[in-house]
């Protein structure tokens, strides 16, 4: 017999939980046991919940500390104790990773812990899923008193009838029905309690939102995986190189070399760079230039115009916008930063020593452009460093103010110059600063665009001005994947909590006092029960409809059913989502259900399609 | 109507105009609350005074709609572009999602009430960060953004919803085991409240007060019973708790000011306001819906902004690798976004799993919300990131 019956023992909720450890002696069983202990840790959700409160507490850290990849500048003037707590707090959070929290170990293993965890938790729950897909059916119920949600009805129709009418209603409604089954058949007599023999009444048996709620939750748990091996093969795969231009200048080849900043995936290979050539013809930035007006001071347009020379293909010409990155060969060329590019001419003794646009980046505060002019061919070194003020306007007295206002209506370029070794190639600088470990100052120096000035035996002039544009070229092959996986996040997401879970069931029956037959629906719903109740009348007012019968108010309903049933257990009212650990969902199916339950989740050897209430 | 009056006059729906009608159909569906106990005539009253709370909530959110509408054309732009536009459209999604949901759709309207206060509340935060309208940076000024910003923003708006209604469940919690454990208690508390607990649920069936003249006794039962519940949540616990979780957010605040005076006003004035708020929820502690109702409200809300964050999210993400050239670098925005992510998420876990509902699945939600709160002031007060615009 592979009905339950009422005398069968609840479901056990987490067997696994519940069997003790056998252990064999010595450190093998050391190692077994621990090893059972630790994989039973971390299948419980309740691990999933303090893995994931971890994750919270170091994304925390991560949102307090600054963090090395993103503002490298900042760590370091904490590690010097410029900035932030001081040295000692600097060496503490180095030394739990806490400058890099998305690259330290322990967040590493936190991760790998988390996957495990739930791939723990999901494999049995995936299984048991396939199975309820596969062979479970919306079981029959012998007692309607004991469901929480009831509506009655009498009709003249005959109960098959009904019960015809019933399936071809819920049908419509998207129910999913039990097969059908000729009403004679399904009056076979099932133990009850093992105390007495009593009939199932032939009734119509349908679910719902139990496939799809617990399959959107999978579906969502599972496009983690998908995002997670989207977001190791992309690290893999991608590449990401920077490279400024200047405007007219020579750009620069999709190469290896080209790129000053040069970060590839380990998969990635020198081959796979396209070859293509991009120039900077012009920048076009702008703001709102009325201090009075909103917004003053904000930008209102940062535009590359730009041209695109195939390996082997015609120039063309195209736009790069603040949100429209342009595409060339499946690469994506965005505009990361920019700048001005004074141009300065260096001649000592009539020789010229540097000749060159410079490319000066915004000081962190704003306000002006920093660089540095190098110029080795001189004998001793001849440096400068470089202040850039955009609009410094002459007061009366035609001294240059610089007011801090970025656009370039009257340019002042400013100069301090140093004599000696310049230590290129011997000492850590960019080109943007000047090591003046090995030179003397000769003191400062200001142009206007277009002058020129004799300053201790050094001749320096500033003819023009451009600006540059610091392009940012990246492959991310991952992206596709990494949207598929968010799509599948979403779309698990929302059956995940949106799907109910109800079941119901219609029971028509000859009433022999009247003549008539009378139907009770009957339901119960896992979740949001306050809604199903209103379903329920609904269902129940379209069968009156439907059957030429009518609604009996909801007290003063004949009961026709065992009384005793009626201190059944019943669901618990509190709550929405009264459902468990283990996501078995007929857990909480009190047991006046005659069901296919065991067979949902444990397949037993009868459940070979031999049930008497098939 | 040139653009400075526009401004002038989208300031003024904005406050008093909003403001007001917002705080008076809050006060006018508490008033409603507190007659589903009462007597036939006072539940007249009530049912009139639940009509006017809709009718002044209706109309403030059309005042409201109107202030954001005007604000718009002011700027020639959508008002989402800076700390106060978003605080106040939260506000106003948060008021139209609880309107829609407990009016129509729950059919409990006097809850509103307590929407329509927290509402008033955002708005009044919303003032301390006024801006007057202006343009938005060009780079941000795109149909992503519009997308992104305004998913999280609604989100943000329901997640104070559910916030709130995690509250009102701790406190009527509380007083419920307290009067339970007075009960228990041997010559401890009165015995009458055991058997009205179905009197005061205001989604209960039961009407009391249905025969005026001979259940007098009852009434004076049931008004000791709302005493008892009342006096079961202690004020200076509940004054100093409410002062610690505000504070956990609102130092931030104070910390932009450098530890300033002005700061220190802004940190206390927030704190005493939700802590006069959290001393007005207790007094109507006793007019509550039953603990399962106002937490079923948390969850759904919960479940419901948590759809709009990860989607808000991803489209963040897909901005950022079109607009910046990388989708995620845990920039403080980015780690805030997946810090309150995993905060909910944890919530809807607790809750799911046995053992950890109730009031501990409250508090994660309450911790969750800190959280929002939390990574929205410091990513745009202290921490300086990508998000900000400090340059391009
Ligand atoms: C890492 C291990 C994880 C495990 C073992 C796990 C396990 C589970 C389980 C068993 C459920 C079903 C609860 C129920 O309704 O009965 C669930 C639901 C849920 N999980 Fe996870 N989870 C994990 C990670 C995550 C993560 C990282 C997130 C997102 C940040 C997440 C978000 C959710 C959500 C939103 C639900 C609610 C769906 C519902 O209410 O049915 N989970 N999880």
């Amino acid at each position: 017999m592979s009905v339950t019956t009422d005398s069968a023992p609840p479901p056990v909720q987490n067997p696994r939980a519940r069997r003790p450890t056998r252990r064999a002696p010595g450190p093998l069983g050391f190692i077994w046991s621990s090893t059972v202990m630790a994989w039973r840790w971390i299948t419980r959700m309740r691990t999933a919940l303090y893995l994931l409160g971890i994750i919270a507490l170091q994304t925390a850290l991560a949102t307090a500390i600054p963090q090395e990849p993103n503002v490298p500048t900042t760590v370091a003037a904490w590690r010097a104790g410029e900035e932030g707590p001081g040295v000692i707090a600097s060496q503490v959070i180095d030394a739990i990773g806490g400058f890099d929290v998305y690259g330290s170990a322990a967040f590493l293993a936190l991760l790998l812990l988390l996957y495990l965890s739930l791939t723990a938790c999901m494999v049995p729950r995936v299984r048991a899923w396939i199975r309820l897909v596969r062979h479970s059916q919306p079981p029959l119920v012998r007692h309607l008193t004991g469901q929480p949600e009831q509506a009655h009805l009498v009709t003249d129709r005959q109960p098959a009838q009904v019960h015809a009418q019933a399936q071809q209603l819920l049908q419509g409604r998207r129910w999913r029905l039990r097969p059908h089954e000729p009403d004679d058949a399904a009056t076979h007599p099932v133990a009850d309690g093992g105390l007495a023999t009593r009939p199932t009444p032939a009734q119509v048996a349908a679910e719902k939102g139990l496939w799809s709620r617990e399959g959107g939750s999978l579906l969502f748990h599972l496009s983690f995986y998908v995002l997670l091996i989207a977001i190791v093969l992309g690290q893999l795969l991608t590449f990401e190189g920077q490279r400024g231009v200047i405007e007219g200048e020579p750009g620069f080849h999709d190469t290896a070399i080209s790129y000053w900043s040069y970060n590839p995936g380990r998969w990635f290979s020198e081959d796979d760079h396209h070859g293509w050539r991009l120039d900077l013809d012009a920048f076009e930035v702008d703001w709102v230039r009325d201090p009075l007006a909103p917004g003053a001071g904000q930008p209102t347009v940062f535009r590359s115009e730009v041209t695109v020379t195939p390996r082997d293909g015609e120039p063309e010409a195209a736009v790069i916008d603040s949100n429209r990155p342009l595409m060339i060969d499946g690469r994506r060329v965005t505009q990361l930063d920019w700048g001005y590019a004074p141009r300065v001419v260096v001649e000592v003794d009539g020789q010229v020593v540097h000749d060159g646009f410079i490319q000066a980046v915004v000081n962190q505060r704003g306000g002006f452009f920093e660089s540095a002019v190098k110029s080795p061919a001189a004998d001793p070194d001849i440096g400068h460093r470089a202040w850039f003020y955009p609009f410094a306007p002459p007061d009366e007295d035609g001294n240059p103010i610089p007011t801090g206002a970025p656009w370039d209506d009257a340019p002042l370029l400013v100069l301090e110059q140093w004599r000696g070794d310049l230590q290129l190639g011997a000492s850590q600088q960019t080109v943007n600063q000047l090591d003046t470990e090995g030179m003397e100052s000769e003191g400062p120096l200001a142009l206007r665009v277009g002058q020129t000035v004799e300053h201790e035996g050094v001749t320096v002039s500033f003819p023009e001005v451009r600006r540059w544009v610091g392009f940012q070229v990246a492959s991310r092959p991952q992206l596709n994947w990494l949207v598929f996986g968010a799509g599948l996040l979403v779309a698990g997401l929302i059956p995940a909590l949106y799907a109910y879970r109800r079941r119901l069931w219609v029971v028509a029956s000859h009433d022999h006092a009247t003549g008539r037959t009378l139907v009770t629906v009957a339901g119960r719903a896992f979740q949001r029960p306050e809604a199903f109740e209103e379903e329920l009348r609904d269902i129940a007012e379209e069968l009156a409809d439907a059957t030429g019968g009518e609604l009996l108010p909801a007290d003063g309903i004949p009961t026709t059913d065992d009384p005793a049933s009626d201190d059944a257990p019943r669901p618990t009212p509190d709550g929405d989502d009264a459902t468990t650990d283990r996501r078995d969902p007929d857990d909480d199916d009190d047991d006046l259900v005659i069901s296919d339950r065991r067979s949902d989740v444990l397949p037993t050897p009868v459940r070979s399609g031999s049930s008497p209430t098939r | 109507m040139d653009a400075s009056q526009l401004a002038d006059l989208s300031r003024v729906l904005y406050f008093p105009t909003t403001v007001m009608l917002y705080l008076a159909s809050a006060f006018t569906y508490l008033y409603a609350l507190t007659t589903t106990v009462g007597r036939r005539d006072e539940q007249r009253r009530g049912h009139r005074a639940r009509l006017i709370g809709g009718a002044l909530a209706i109309t403030g959110i059309g005042t409201h709609v109107a202030h954001e509408i005007v604000r718009g054309l002011a700027q020639n732009r959508l008002p989402l572009g800076n700390m106060f536009e978003v605080t106040s459209l939260m506000a106003l999604v948060g008021v139209v999602v609880g309107l829609v949901y407990l009016q129509f759709i729950r059919k409990q309207p006097e809850l509103h009430g307590f929407v329509m206060l927290g509402g008033s509340l955002v708005l009044g935060m919303a003032m301390l960060v006024y801006a007057d309208p202006g343009p938005l940076m060009p780079i941000l000024d795109t149909w992503w953004r519009t997308f992104h910003v305004s998913l999280l923003v609604g989100a943000m708006g329901i997640f104070t919803a559910a916030f709130i209604f995690m509250g009102l469940y701790l406190l009527r919690d509380t007083a419920e085991l307290a009067v339970a454990d007075a009960r228990v208690r041997p010559g401890g508390g009165s015995t009458v409240g055991a058997a009205h607990v179905g009197d005061l649920e205001v989604d209960g069936a039961t009407t009391p007060g249905s025969a005026d003249g001979d259940d007098e006794l009852e009434r004076a039962q049931a008004a000791e019973y709302r005493a008892a519940l009342r006096a079961g949540v202690p004020t200076v616990k509940l004054a100093v708790w409410t002062f610690v979780v505000t504070g956990s957010v609102s130092w931030v605040w104070w910390f932009a000011d450098g530890w300033g005076t002005a700061g220190l006003g802004r940190f206390l004035t927030v704190n005493l306001t939700m802590v006069a708020a959290a001393l007005l929820a207790r007094w109507f502690v006793p007019y509550l819906p039953s603990t399962a109702t106002l937490d079923g409200l948390a969850h759904r809300t919960v479940a419901f902004g948590f759809v709009m964050w990860t989607v808000g999210t991803i489209a963040g993400a897909m901005w950022a690798e079109v607009s910046w050239g990388r989708f995620w670098g845990w920039d403080p925005k980015e780690t805030g976004a997946f810090l309150t992510w995993i905060a909910y998420a944890g919530y809807l876990h607790a809750r799911a799993t046995r053992g950890v509902q109730g009031r501990k699945a409250a508090w994660i939600g309450i911790g969750a919300f800190v959280v929002l709160m939390a990574t929205y002031l410091i990513a745009n007060y202290v921490i300086v990131g990508l998000h900000s615009y400090a340059e391009l």
